[in-house]
């Protein structure tokens, strides 16, 4: 029971400071504090200093403050209206019209990106204030934007699944062919609430459609072109090993100066207002990240992760009834943790329960990106929620609420996961990678 | 009774960690509860490169590190590492005895305890061609992750690139990499006939993994809990290093049934490694100064 | 008075000017890190490198990140509160200021260990690790400065004095 008291005095903690106003980053570690204190003999503000450095002076995390400066770039050219111009006829036809962009959108910059938080922060930087312009509403333009973010991590490459695929001893590139067809799947569910949405809610939807004949469509997508070969240019760079995933970022950012140089929006004010502005969100998104860190690092040493996955196991489920307790015990571990962590904390308990229960371990990589991802999008710990907070300053309780049809969604995508797991394991079974290349 | 939380690099199963549960089961069974250790595999509490220092300021209690991982703040460290000076498991153990005592003091004045050290599988040289000489190499895009791997590209002519092991999969899939030095676990685990074709079984050196202890914490324990984690300490040394024996031919034959082409490397070949290696010996020992002078003599006399 | 003030946004914008500057430098790092490989050119260490300006990026900025209000929370009670809310961001600053000097003694710890230690970086630059640490901790020294700036500006003057300039603030 020692588990139950835990759990509780986290949630306590967690709950007032957060209610309180006290800022994100810092409450986790707060929270992380209080739990090393009580429950380790080991000092908490050594150890929590060790793990914020090496959770921070990271390789692989500088793709995200990259990314997020492109989308800085992007923002403050004509590339985002251009983009729109081009999108506009092809989405302004569908029903629901431009809020469509949103998703299109995130799933392309999900190739490009291996985090969701990047691709929230870029997309929504050009999307957002295109879709206001056009009078959206602002519960549509938020929900579909934070929900569809979490593509980030489904479709490749995947900061997820790279590190799912190291725990479990598992190839990263059979799981990112995995993740292909749920990507685009969910992406479809996404681009069919909208529909739903237009059709029960048509006095909602702005009329914008001109009608074009296909030629002028055509003709129209030429603003297109630039996105196009930028985002080209980032994932070709990664698929013809110029780059790896880590460096394409760098890519992205030359790109779109280059762009944006080419189309005469780029001055040194545009310039430094991009970087100064990407310094800060970077800097928002990594106060979180290290309170993080103190977080998971109190979490292994009380051994609540593990413990609560030990008790699951005990109780000798059937592999689908195991999969739902799982699914909910995600879910209520993203209350305090990043993706990241929960799959770290929690692997050497729950990969042996996966392979026991006969569950493919490739698949289970699939199942678990869309989980920890439902809680990127719940409170009080939902990160594309913070990250949406801090572009858009709309409360979080806000944002929840207009995610939470997307949550929904990704609720009937694990049954869909499960009930055709052809999805996942066709593309890794049938596509083997060409050795030699 | 006392918890013990020991950080462990390798992820859960990997024969490393599974050794290390084994060993904390032991410990905890020994002393009837009165000490239970905990591990944390994976890098779940403490990332690898932490580990050393958490355990020198009793962050945590106990750990385990790859000992060649600090060889930049003492050569003593890279003393596993050195390529073709001990090539086999039995030679693995006779340097690791000439070598410990010199452990023991080193460690003992960065507060720490040496418990025990379990070797890994012998290192071997993955290509995506057929491989003869050394020549053959020249120009190929070698992954290096510390300065004696660095130092192997230079003097084979190939191009160290710099790939962090996270990357590994992905930088061979797309070319960013096109060979490595490791071991066959290594090749193993991250599948790599995804993507390459060749493994020759140099047996270049066998890399160790040690389990040390925050001095200050071993203060505090009775003279009966010493003697069984002594003990544990022991039988994990003994278990750990068949398990590498083991997993060392299982491994090669996964990597040869998975469409590698899996042999020992050509006498030629072989010969220029070996003189690479005499070098890599050499400059080492101007390193390590007498000391390692000291433990490579006492090496050679036992062999 | 005045002089203070000034003196006060000065160092938190140089620290955002700083973190900024790093991300140039990781940016030029990557880059190099890639035509180093194309080129067939040794360039050890990078990765190393720019993992060090990806925590300066951070840590130098978080300051001048509260003072123009990037970081996040939760406003739901503080904006039912309405008029009556200087003494929950008390709280809040009062909380923010014990815990930011609390990690700034034990980053600064870090930084002195480090260098008792001799703690050197595992890869190939070989850095002795209190140098990159030294962004942590002045970051850190940074933060807890601002955070009790605030605070002193909230009990004598009840306005905390962030300026919230995020560009698209909406209301809900
Ligand atoms: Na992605
Ligand atoms: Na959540």
């Amino acid at each position: 029971m020692e588990e139950f008291y835990l759990t509780a005095i986290f949630l306590f903690v967690l709950f007032l400071m957060l209610g309180t106003g006290v800022w994100v980053g810092l409450a986790l570690f707060g929270v992380a504090f209080v739990g090393l204190e009580l429950f380790t003999t080991r000092p908490a503000g050594d150890a929590m200093t060790t793990v914020i450095w090496s959770g921070t002076s990271s390789w692989t995390l500088t793709a995200l403050p990259l990314f997020i400066w492109m989308g800085e770039i992007l923002y403050r050219t004509r590339l985002s209206e251009d983009m729109f111009r081009g999108l506009a006829p092809w989405m302004s036809r569908l029903p629901g019209g431009l809020v469509h962009t949103n998703i299109v959108g995130c799933t392309i910059f999900a190739a490009v990106s291996g985090s969701s938080a990047a691709t929230l922060t870029t997309v929504g930087k050009m999307s957002i204030p295109e879709l206001r312009k056009r009078g959206y509403p602002e519960r549509m333009i938020i929900g579909t934007l934070t929900g569809a973010a979490t593509l980030g991590l489904m479709i490749p490459p995947s900061l997820t699944l790279i590190v799912y695929g190291v725990t479990v001893n598992e190839s990263i590139s059979k799981l990112f062919l995995a993740g292909v067809f749920p990507g685009l799947t969910l992406a479809l569910l996404f681009m069919g609430y909208v529909a739903w949405w237009s059709f029960t809610k048509p006095e909602e939807v702005p009329d914008i459609s001109e009608k074009l004949t296909f030629g002028q469509k055509l003709w129209e997508s030429r603003f297109l072109l630039p996105v196009i070969v930028l985002i080209s240019v980032v994932i070709g760079s990664m698929y013809l090993g110029i780059a790896t995933a880590t460096e394409a970022a760098a890519f992205g950012v030359i790109g779109s100066l280059i762009l944006a140089a080419l189309q005469s929006s780029l001055s040194l004010s545009t310039f430094l207002d991009s970087l100064i502005g990407a310094t800060r969100t970077s800097a928002m998104i990594m106060f979180i990240l290290a309170g993080a860190a103190a977080l998971s690092l109190a979490m292994g040493f009380t051994g609540l992760p593990r413990a609560l996955a030990t008790w699951i196991d005990t109780l000798g489920l059937s592999p689908f009834a195991l999969l739902m307790a799982l699914m909910v015990f995600y879910i209520i571990l993203g209350c305090f943790l990043d993706g990241i962590s929960s799959v770290v904390l929690t692997m050497a308990i729950v990969e042996p329960m996966i392979r026991q229960a006969g569950i493919d371990i490739i698949w289970f990589g699939i199942f678990i990106v869309v989980v920890v991802e439902m809680a990127q999008i719940t409170p009080p710990i939902g990160f594309n929620l913070f990250v949406m907070q801090g572009m858009t300053n709309h409360g979080m309780g806000y944002i929840a609420k207009t995610a939470l049809p997307m949550f929904l969604i990704m609720v009937v995508m694990v049954f869909i996961l499960i009930f055709f797991p052809e999805l996942v394991t066709y593309l890794p079974e049938n596509m083997r990678a060409t050795p030699g290349g | 009774a006392d918890k013990w939380d020991m950080p462990m690099g390798y992820s859960g199963s990997n024969f490393h960690s599974v050794t290390g549960a084994e060993f904390a089961k032991c410990v905890t069974k020994g002393t009837g509860g009165e000490l239970e250790i905990v591990t944390h595999p994976g890098g779940s509490l403490f990332k690898g490169n932490e580990i050393k220092r958490a355990v020198q300021t009793g962050q945590a209690q106990i750990g385990e590190r790859i000992l060649s991982a600090h060889q930049n703040e003492n050569a003593l460290f890279g003393i596993d590492s050195i390529p073709f000076l001990a090539t086999s498991f039995e030679d693995s153990v006779k340097l690791w005895k000439a070598a410990k005592p010199e452990f023991d003091k080193l460690l003992d004045s960065q507060n720490l305890v040496l418990l025990y050290s379990v070797p890994w599988p012998p290192q071997g040289l993955y290509f995506k061609k057929e491989v003869n000489s050394v020549a053959d190499m020249k120009g190929i895009k070698f992954r290096s992750y510390n300065t004696a791997t660095g130092r192997l590209a230079e003097l084979t002519g190939m191009l160290p690139v710099q790939i962090e092991a996270a990357e590994i999969s992905q930088a061979f899939a797309t070319g960013v990499a096109e060979s490595m030095v490791s071991s066959g676990s290594t090749g193993y685990d991250r599948k790599v006939w995804e993507s390459l074709t060749h493994f020759y079984e140099v047996d270049a050196w066998l890399p160790r993994n040690y389990v040390f202890v925050n001095k200050d914490s071993w203060g505090g324990l009775s003279d009966g809990v010493k003697n069984v984690i002594n003990g544990c300490a022991s039988i994990a040394e003994y278990a750990g290093y068949w398990r590498s024996v083991q997993y060392t031919e299982f491994t090669i034959g996964q990597l040869a049934k998975n469409g590698m082409t899996v042999g020992k490397a050509g006498d030629a070949l072989k010969g220029e490694l070996q003189e690479i290696g005499k070098k890599m010996t050499a400059e080492w020992l101007e390193k390590a100064g007498p000391t390692g002078k000291a433990i490579v003599d006492a090496f050679k006399a036992s062999q | 008075m005045a002089a203070i003030r000034k003196l006060l946004d000065g160092l938190y914008l140089a620290g955002g000017i700083l973190g900024a500057l790093s991300l140039v430098i990781i940016l030029i790092l990557v880059v190099l890190q890639m035509v180093a490989r194309w080129s067939g050119e040794v360039a050890p260490g990078i990765p190393e490198y720019a993992g060090y300006f990806m925590a300066s990026s951070a840590f130098l900025a978080f300051a001048y990140a509260l003072n123009k209000g990037a970081h996040i929370r939760v406003g739901l009670l503080l904006q039912a509160l309405g008029d009556k809310r200087k003494w929950l961001e008390i709280w809040c600053f009062a909380i923010g200021s014990g815990l930011a000097i609390y990690f700034s003694y034990y980053a600064i710890k870090a930084v002195y260990w480090s260098q008792k230690l001799n703690d050197i970086s595992q890869g190939q630059d070989a850095t002795p690790l209190w140098i990159p640490q030294l962004s942590m901790a002045v970051g850190a020294v940074l933060l807890a400065i601002a955070m009790l700036d605030h605070l002193v500006q909230l009990i004598f003057t009840g306005e905390h004095g962030i300026d919230s300039d995020a560009l698209e603030s909406h209301a809900e």
